[in-house]
C-alpha cells in the first residue's frame, strides 16, 4: 500500500520554507542598510541567520570581565530561548500607533549594558515557527551611559573606552527599529509563502512520481499473474486436445482397417454396391484421420511438446518426394505440377519429416485452391546468404495460379483454425490449421514464411530456411487481460 | 482502519482536513477562492495554488483556516482541492490521504453525469487505496453551475439525494452561491466524524456549535443562507467585492 506519510500531513518547519543561502543574503542586505544586527531562529532554537554589525568591539570588551560574561550569556539566552511574551524581563515595545496591530506579539528585552533587543515571533498559519531578533541597538531614549548595571560588573571597567566603543552601535529610537523590524517581518511572510509553495510542490511532485511508479509496478504484477494464468489455461487446452485426438484416432484406425479388409473381400465376397459403400467409408475415414492428425500436431506444438529432430538431409529429395505425393491429386484435378531444382545443392540440417509435411501441406493447399487447367510449382533455390535470417540459407517457393488471398488476410491465415471464408456454405473444406503448423515448423527451424498474393492471380509462399538451424523456443504472446474492478453504483 | 484524526494532546492542537474532490473544471478551486475572499485575514493563511499555463490545478490548492477554542486548543482546518485532470490520479490519491471529510463538487449539467460518476468511483477507489473506509469518510455533494443551460432540475437533484446519505447543496460557485453552505455542511460532517472517534466535546470541550461558530464568525456570510445564524460583523460586507 502507500509508503509513508505525505508532506501534506507533516508539520512544516522554518527550515523547510527558507532557502538558507538566499535568505542569509536578504538578511545581510537589511543589516547593511539599517545598521542593526539580525538573528533568525526556528522554534527549536536553531539559527537560520545571524548577521552582526557594530556591536562586536563593545560586547567583546564587556565579555572580557567574568561578571560581564555571565550577564551577557544570560541576556543572549533570554533573547534566543526565552518566551516571546511579556515575562522574564520583556516588555511591550514602543511603536507608533499606526503599527500597533501589526506589532502584536513583539517584545523588547533590555541588556544590562543599556543596549536593547526587539523580538518578533514568526507566525505561520496560526503556528509560531520561530523568532526574529533585532539588535543590539543603542536606544535614543537612554540618557545615562554607561548605566549602573554595566559599571557595577567590575571596578576596572574603563568608562571612556566603553563610551568610545558603544558609538559604533546603531543609535536610534526604539520605534524606528520596530518599524524596520515589521517591514522585515512582512518581507519574511512573502518569502515564507514563496518557500512553502516551492517546498510543497517539489515534495508533492516527488511523491506523485513515486506513487505513479508504485501504481505501474502493481499493474505489471497483475498483468504477469494474468499472463501466467492464461499460459496455464492454454497449456491445459492443448493437453486436452492432444488427449482427445489420440482417443479419436485409435478407434478410427480400426474402422479404416476393418473397412479395408471388407473391401478386399477378406471376410467374403461383396457385391459392387457394397464395395462402393465400404470404399466411401474408407475414404472418409482417411480424411477424418488426416484432420485429427493435424489437430494433434497443432495441439502438440501449442503445448510445447514438439521436439524437432535435426539431421543432415537432402533438400532436393525432400521437394521431389513431396511433389510426387501430391501428384495424384493434381492429376485428378487437371492442375499441372512441376518441381524446379538448382544445379547443385549441398546437404542441409533439418527435420526431414516435419519439413516434408510443410511442403506437402503447401502443395496440397495450392492444388486445392487452383482451378482446373491451372499451374502449381515447387522451386528449390541454391544456398546463399539470406538477409531475412542473416545467415546462409535456401528457399522453397510454392507458387500457384489459383484464387489468391487478400492482403489483409496475410497475417490471419497463419492462426490456428482460421479460414479466409468461414461461412457454412464455403467452397473449400479443411479445418484451417495447416498453415499454423507450417509456420510453427518453419520457425522451429529458425526460418521464416513469406506470403505474396493477389486475389484472382494466385499465391506464392516462400519458405526461407537456414542451412544450419539453431534450436529456438517459440515466444508466445498472450493478450493482456484487464483486472477485475469492484463495481460501484452510479451516484449521479 | 487508520486513525486519521490529527489530535495532538501534547501540543493541544487539532488538525481537520477537508478535501474538495471532483471532475476537472467542476469548480473546486473556485470554491476555495470564494472562501478565501470572504474570510478575515486574521484566521486564514494565503491561498496556495499551483496552476498550469491554462489555469488547471497542477498539484492542489490549500487554504488554511485556524483559531483557538475557548479552552485554549489550537484548531487548524486545512481545505485542499485535488487536480481534476485524469492523469493526476496519483496526486489526487496523495492529497486525499487522511481526509476527515470530502466535498464532492459535481457539474450539474446533464452531459456531465458520466464524468461525475467516474470521479465518484475514483474517489471510492482512492479512499480504499489509502486505507480509508469509504463508509467512514463523510462526503457532501455540491451540485455546482446551477446557472448553466441543460442542468438537472431540482426534482432530479432531489432524486440523487435519495440515492445516498450524503447532504446535497446546489451552488453557483463563481458567484459565491452555495459555497459557504457547502463549507458549513462539510465542516459539520467532519466535526461529527472526528467527534465520534476522538470525542471532541468530551475530551477537549469543543462542541459542534463552537467549532462552526469559531469558523463562521470570521467569514462574511452576508447574502447567504448562513447570514441569520452567523451574522456578518460590521464592515465585513466589503470583503465580497
Amino acid at each position: 500500500m502507500r509508503q509513508g506519510e505525505s508532506v501534506l500531513q507533516r508539520k512544516i518547519t522554518l527550515g523547510d520554507l527558507l532557502d538558507t543561502e538566499s535568505f542569509t543574503e536578504v538578511v545581510k542586505g537589511f543589516v547593511e542598510l539599517y545598521r542593526v544586527g539580525i538573528k533568525v531562529f526556528d522554534d527549536k532554537g536553531s539559527k537560520l541567520a545571524d548577521i552582526k554589525i557594530g556591536n562586536g568591539d563593545f560586547c567583546g570588551y564587556v565579555f572580557s570581565f567574568p561578571e560581564g560574561r555571565r550577564r551577557c550569556t544570560a541576556t543572549v539566552g533570554r533573547v534566543k530561548d526565552g518566551p516571546v511574551a511579556l515575562s522574564h524581563g520583556a516588555r511591550l515595545p514602543v511603536v507608533e500607533s499606526d503599527l500597533e496591530p501589526m506589532a502584536k506579539g513583539m517584545v523588547t528585552v533590555s541588556c544590562f549594558t543599556g543596549l536593547r533587543y526587539l523580538i518578533l515571533p514568526i507566525r505561520w498559519e496560526g503556528d509560531v515557527l520561530g523568532r526574529v531578533v533585532f539588535g543590539p541597538f543603542l536606544p535614543e531614549d537612554l540618557k545615562d551611559f554607561p548605566p549602573a548595571s554595566l559599571t557595577e560588573i567590575a571596578d576596572g571597567l574603563d568608562v571612556g573606552n566603553s563610551r568610545a566603543l558603544v558609538e559604533k552601535v546603531r543609535r536610534a529610537p526604539e520605534s524606528t527599529i520596530a518599524r524596520v523590524m515589521l517591514h522585515f517581518g512582512q518581507l519574511l511572510q512573502t518569502m515564507l509563502f514563496a518557500g512553502q509553495k516551492m517546498f510543497l510542490t517539489t515534495q508533492l511532485h516527488i511523491e506523485a512520481t513515486l506513487e505513479q511508479n508504485r501504481d505501474l509496478e502493481e499493474r505489471n504484477r497483475k498483468l504477469e499473474d494474468a499472463n501466467v494464468r492464461l499460459k496455464e489455461l492454454d497449456r491445459m487446452k492443448s493437453a486436452f486436445l492432444a488427449t482427445v485426438s489420440h482417443e479419436l484416432r485409435t478407434p478410427l484406425t480400426s474402422i479404416i482397417g476393418y473397412s479395408e479388409m471388407l473391401a478386399e473381400g477378406l471376410a467374403g465376397a461383396l457385391n459392387d454396391e457394397q464395395v462402393d459403400y465400404v470404399r466411401t467409408i474408407m475414404e472418409k475415414g482417411e480424411t477424418l484421420l488426416k484432420l485429427i492428425s493435424s489437430i494433434l500436431d497443432i495441439s502438440q506444438i501449442e503445448a510445447g511438446k514438439v521436439r524437432l529432430n535435426f539431421e543432415p538431409m537432402d533438400a532436393q529429395e525432400l521437394v521431389s518426394s513431396s511433389v510426387s505425393s501430391v501428384k495424384p491429386q493434381a492429376t485428378k484435378k487437371g492442375v499441372s505440377l512441376e518441381a524446379k531444382m538448382p544445379s547443385t545443392m549441398p546437404q542441409v540440417l533439418g527435420d526431414r519429416d516435419r519439413l516434408r509435411q510443410v511442403v506437402v501441406n503447401l502443395l496440397a493447399n495450392a492444388v486445392k485452391f487452383t482451378p482446373k487447367g491451372g499451374k502449381v510449382s515447387a522451386t528449390l533455390t541454391e544456398v546463399m546468404h539470406q538477409p531475412d535470417l542473416n545467415a546462409p540459407g535456401y528457399r522453397i517457393i510454392i507458387e500457384d495460379s489459383g484464387v489468391g488471398i487478400a492482403a489483409d488476410q496475410f497475417d490471419k491465415i497463419f492462426q490456428s483454425f482460421y479460414q479466409v471464408d468461414s461461412s457454412s456454405t464455403r467452397e473449400y473444406g479443411g479445418a484451417g490449421i495447416g498453415l499454423a503448423i507450417v509456420k510453427s515448423f518453419v520457425e522451429g527451424h529458425g526460418g521464416v514464411v513469406r506470403v505474396a498474393s493477389e486475389v484472382g492471380h494466385g499465391s506464392r509462399f516462400t519458405l526461407i530456411l537456414p542451412v544450419t538451424p539453431s534450436l529456438q523456443t517459440q515466444v508466445q504472446i498472450t493478450p493482456p487481460v484487464t483486472a477485475l474492478q469492484v463495481p460501484v453504483d452510479d451516484r449521479f | 482502519m487508520e486513525v486519521t484524526v490529527q489530535l495532538n494532546h501534547a501540543q493541544r492542537e487539532l488538525t481537520v482536513k477537508i478535501v474538495y474532490y471532483g471532475p476537472g473544471l467542476s469548480g473546486k478551486t473556485t470554491n476555495l477562492q470564494m472562501i478565501h475572499q470572504r474570510t478575515l485575514p486574521e484566521v486564514r493563511g494565503r491561498l496556495l495554488t499551483v496552476e498550469t499555463h491554462d489555469d488547471r490545478t497542477l498539484f492542489f490548492d490549500l487554504l488554511p483556516v485556524f483559531f483557538s477554542t475557548a479552552s485554549g486548543f489550537k484548531v487548524k482546518v486545512k481545505l485542499f482541492t485535488v487536480p481534476g485532470q485524469v492523469i493526476h490520479n496519483a496526486t489526487r490519491r496523495i492529497v486525499l490521504q487522511g481526509a476527515d471529510a470530502v466535498a464532492f463538487i459535481a457539474d450539474s449539467r446533464r452531459s456531465a453525469a458520466p464524468e461525475n460518476n467516474a470521479y465518484w468511483k475514483n474517489l471510492v477507489e482512492n479512499m480504499r487505496e489509502n486505507g480509508l473506509d469509504p463508509a467512514q469518510v463523510p462526503v457532501v455533494i455540491q451540485y455546482n453551475k446551477r446557472d448553466l443551460p441543460d442542468t438537472k432540475t431540482d426534482a432530479e437533484i432531489e432524486e440523487t439525494r435519495k440515492k445516498g446519505k450524503e447532504p446535497v447543496v446546489g451552488a453557483i460557485a463563481i458567484r459565491g452561491v452555495g459555497v459557504l453552505e457547502t463549507l458549513f455542511s462539510v465542516l459539520q460532517v467532519a466535526y461529527r466524524n472526528i467527534d465520534e472517534r476522538a470525542g471532541l466535546s468530551k475530551n477537549i470541550g469543543l462542541t459542534e456549535r463552537e467549532f462552526l461558530t469559531q469558523v463562521f464568525n470570521n467569514i462574511d456570510t452576508s447574502g447567504t443562507e448562513l447570514e441569520k445564524v452567523f451574522p456578518p460583523r460590521k464592515g465585513q460586507g466589503s470583503a465580497t467585492s
